[in-house]
């Protein structure tokens, strides 16, 4: 067997593990893990469909823009939940684990994790992307916040001028 | 190199505050004190704004000061404990409702994972069940025979200053929106929990500037964001002028009319913010389509009510304006506009408030005859009601071409959806202006999600936090997105068409945000009108 026959044989496990894993990050995992309608469920399904489609990806050498629909998916979540920049990129990082002790479990493909440079070296550079993306999306929220002030809500606040309003962006209190 | 192994990067993603300290936390979340950080907390209330309220006649904010959520010392007052245990006395014997949701929850867990809050950021906390826990724990102590000898056993938790963060913290993560008692077997009105919560905080002097500056902002001038009667009017002129530039049609909107048969009152934010500006210049256009005797209020300049997210007397006041105004003026009755909390004090608590409005007329269309009997007491139509009723009659000039650049789909803002119940009057005027689709089932109607910034959390120092709750909506809307093109999303609420946008800009930035009454407007065909080829609309840039 090769280890793009093993990865492919695989998929479903890793990627399952994979999503479980990432869920676990999330203090009411247990029901994003469960709940399988995708509207009732968003956290649960996106998590699901972003990780499947990356696995995919990742299998096969893919073109590092062909990640980014994925991985941006991934980052807009996290990015505004309750993490440190670290925490939030972190759950792509266990797809190498996870697909290492898959493999390694099995007599007939645990030779082949020695073959895993190249692919864990895919996640790796998945990883990078993922922070340029995580800070695109953190940049985003600071330019609808100024977006928002300068659509003139501003008035509503003794901030008075979008000037001030941007201070206080800028330091921790209002 | 050692490669950390997964158990590890569990330990640390999971559990620790941050993989730099590697700190892990040895309790229960229940017992997790809540921690303020930049982002997560509203700004507190500024002293005079507090000071200001206090002083005004029927209304009550003790205890202004300094303060801030990130410090350990709130400077609660020092009997501050005494202050909450009366006040949620006096609540309970005044508010049955209260009392019912205090005793009735059976923890089925129904209402569990209704909340966008929830769904949005996992946080247990964030359960509508548990946000009301968070009120009942200390009524069960303090309040029932079983929590005073039995204690924690029997649910009750002592009060102390951490409940009150927590109160603080979680009172000010609900919007209000209603969505968990519409699964609530026994009807358990969340919102209503929150709203004694944050009325009970108000008491020892712990309130949000973005909410308390629009409260006294409306008590002072009569809107939101403190326009005044000249600024007010000159913002409808412009709309006017902007209307004369596109279509050729001159309008000419009266002010503070006496003796006119209607009175036209919107959220201030359509007068002056986009995208809201452009649903001003459908109402605009409507009103000249049909020739109706209206005038505009700068003294009732304001629909919104945030009095409604901080206390009963609030709202009350604030309400009072609107029909003080319509007296003094001598209207027949009223038209209200594009808003969503307006319409939920009107329909839940304006009858027991100040109304019924007995000196007012029971709406009937003059253009058509409908007698409108669903606002018999309030007195009061929604601009869609109306609309669609026009519609139906055959009054309106409609070619839906003009909106041949949108494909839509409409978000039921919570307040008119749930709280009034107004679905498919937006539906009948869609059907005949625009072409549109319905997001997912379980996403509209009664089970429509909030947009996640309501009840004055609309303000920019917690956007992350606003955009995660936004994430169910966001997410249906990528649904119709991708399989439909939708371009647009529809709604019938300020708040929402300006949280809306901030909310599509972050998860699905080719979707733009507007009201009903703009994609009306964009349709209608004028007598007399010189109009061009409008791309966009009622948006169409023209020099
Ligand atoms: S009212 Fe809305 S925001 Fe509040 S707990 Fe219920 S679902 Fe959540
Ligand atoms: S659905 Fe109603 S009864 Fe059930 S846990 Fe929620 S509030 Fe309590």
């Amino acid at each position: 067997m090769t280890l793009e026959e093993a990865l492919r044989n695989n998929r479903y496990k890793i990627v399952d593990r994979w999503v479980a894993y990432t869920l676990t990050t999330y203090e009411a995992s247990s029901f994003f893990l469960k709940e399988k309608d995708a509207f009732a469920n968003p956290i649960g399904a996106t998590v699901r469909d972003a990780l499947k489609k990356l696995f995919a990806l990742l299998m096969q050498d893919a073109e590092s823009e062909q990640l980014k629909e994925p991985l941006s998916r991934m980052m807009h979540l996290r990015s505004v939940q309750d993490f440190s920049p670290a925490q939030a990129v972190a759950p792509l990082n266990a797809v190498k684990h996870i697909t290492r002790e898959v493999l390694a479990a099995d007599k007939e493909t645990a030779p082949l994790t020695a073959e895993l440079y190249d692919f864990e070296f895919r996640v790796d550079l998945a990883m990078l992307a993922a922070f340029d993306l995580y800070v695109a999306c953190r940049e985003k929220i600071y330019q609808l916040r100024i977006d928002e002030i300068k659509s003139g809500k501003h008035t509503l606040t003794d901030g008075g001028c979008p000037s001030q309003a941007l201070k206080n962006i800028a330091g921790t209190k209002g | 190199m050692s490669v950390p192994k997964l158990e590890q990067l569990s330990k640390s993603v999971v559990q620790g505050p941050s993989l730099a300290t590697g700190a892990i936390p040895k309790v229960d979340w229940t017992e997790l004190p809540v921690e303020f950080k930049s982002g997560n907390y509203a700004y507190p209330a500024k002293k005079d704004k507090v000071e200001y309220l206090n002083s005004q006649k029927g209304l009550y904010f003790p205890n202004a000061r300094e303060w801030s959520p990130e410090d350990d010392d709130w400077k609660f007052p020092e009997n501050w404990k005494e202050i909450i245990i009366k006040g949620l006395a006096e609540r309970l014997n005044k508010f049955r409702s209260l009392k019912i949701f205090m005793d009735c929850c059976v923890r089925c867990g129904a209402c569990a994972d209704k909340c966008h809050f929830f769904l949005g950021t996992g946080d247990p906390r964030n359960m509508p069940v548990m946000r009301a826990e968070l009120l009942r724990s200390i009524y069960r102590n303090d309040f029932t025979l079983a929590g005073k000898v039995l204690g924690k056993m029997a649910g009750g938790r002592e009060l102390t200053v951490g409940v009150l963060k927590e109160w603080f913290m979680y009172s000010y993560q609900c919007t209000e929106c209603r969505r968990c008692s519409v699964f609530c077997p026994y009807g358990i009105d969340t919102a209503e929990i929150t709203m004694m919560m944050r009325e009970l905080l108000h008491l020892v002097g712990v309130g949000i500037n973005w909410i308390l500056e629009p409260v006294s902002n409306s008590n002072r001038t009569g809107n939101h964001m403190g326009l005044q009667p000249h600024t007010f009017k000159d913002n409808v002129d412009f709309l006017a002028d902007d209307i004369e530039n596109l279509t050729g049609i001159r309008i000419t909107p009266t002010f503070n009319r006496k003796g006119a048969e209607v009175l036209f009152i919107t959220p201030s934010a359509d007068v002056f913010a986009e995208p809201g500006l452009y649903t001003a210049m459908g109402y605009l256009l409507l009103f000249e389509h049909i020739g109706i005797d209206y005038t505009w209020s700068t003294y009732a300049s304001e629909g919104g009510n945030f009095g409604l997210f901080t206390n009963n007397e609030s709202m009350k006041k604030l309400n009072a304006k609107m029909y003080a105004e319509a007296r003094r003026l001598g209207v027949k009755f009223i038209i209200g506009g594009e808003c969503g909390h307006m319409w939920r004090v009107l329909h839940q608590y304006m009858d027991t408030m100040n109304g019924p409005a007995d000196f007012l007329e029971v709406p009937k269309s003059p253009m058509t005859g409908t007698v409108f009997s669903n606002a018999a007491s309030t007195k009061m139509v929604h601009i869609s009601e109306f609309t669609a009723d026009l519609i139906k009659h055959g009054k309106l000039s409609i070619d839906k071409s003009r909106n041949s650049h949108v494909k839509a789909t409409f978000h039921d803002s919570c307040n008119p959806a749930r709280a009034m119940g107004l679905l498919d009057e937006p539906r009948y005027i869609l059907d005949h202006v625009v072409d549109w689709v319905e997001m997912p089932e379980n996403t509209i109607r009664e089970r429509t999600f909030c947009c996640g910034s309501g009840t004055g959390l609309n303000t920019d120092e917690i956007m992350e936090l606003r955009m995660r709750s936004g994430l169910p909506r966001a997410n249906a809307v990528k649904y119709v997105e991708d399989r439909h093109g939708v371009n647009t999303l529809a709604c019938v609420c300020a708040i929402d068409r300006a949280t809306l946008t901030s909310l599509m800009g972050y998860w699905n930035p080719n979707v733009t945000v507007c009201g009903i009454s703009e994609l009306v407007g964009n349709s209608l065909v004028m007598d007399g009108e010189t109009r061009g080829e409008l791309e966009e609309g009622l948006r169409t840039m023209v020099f």
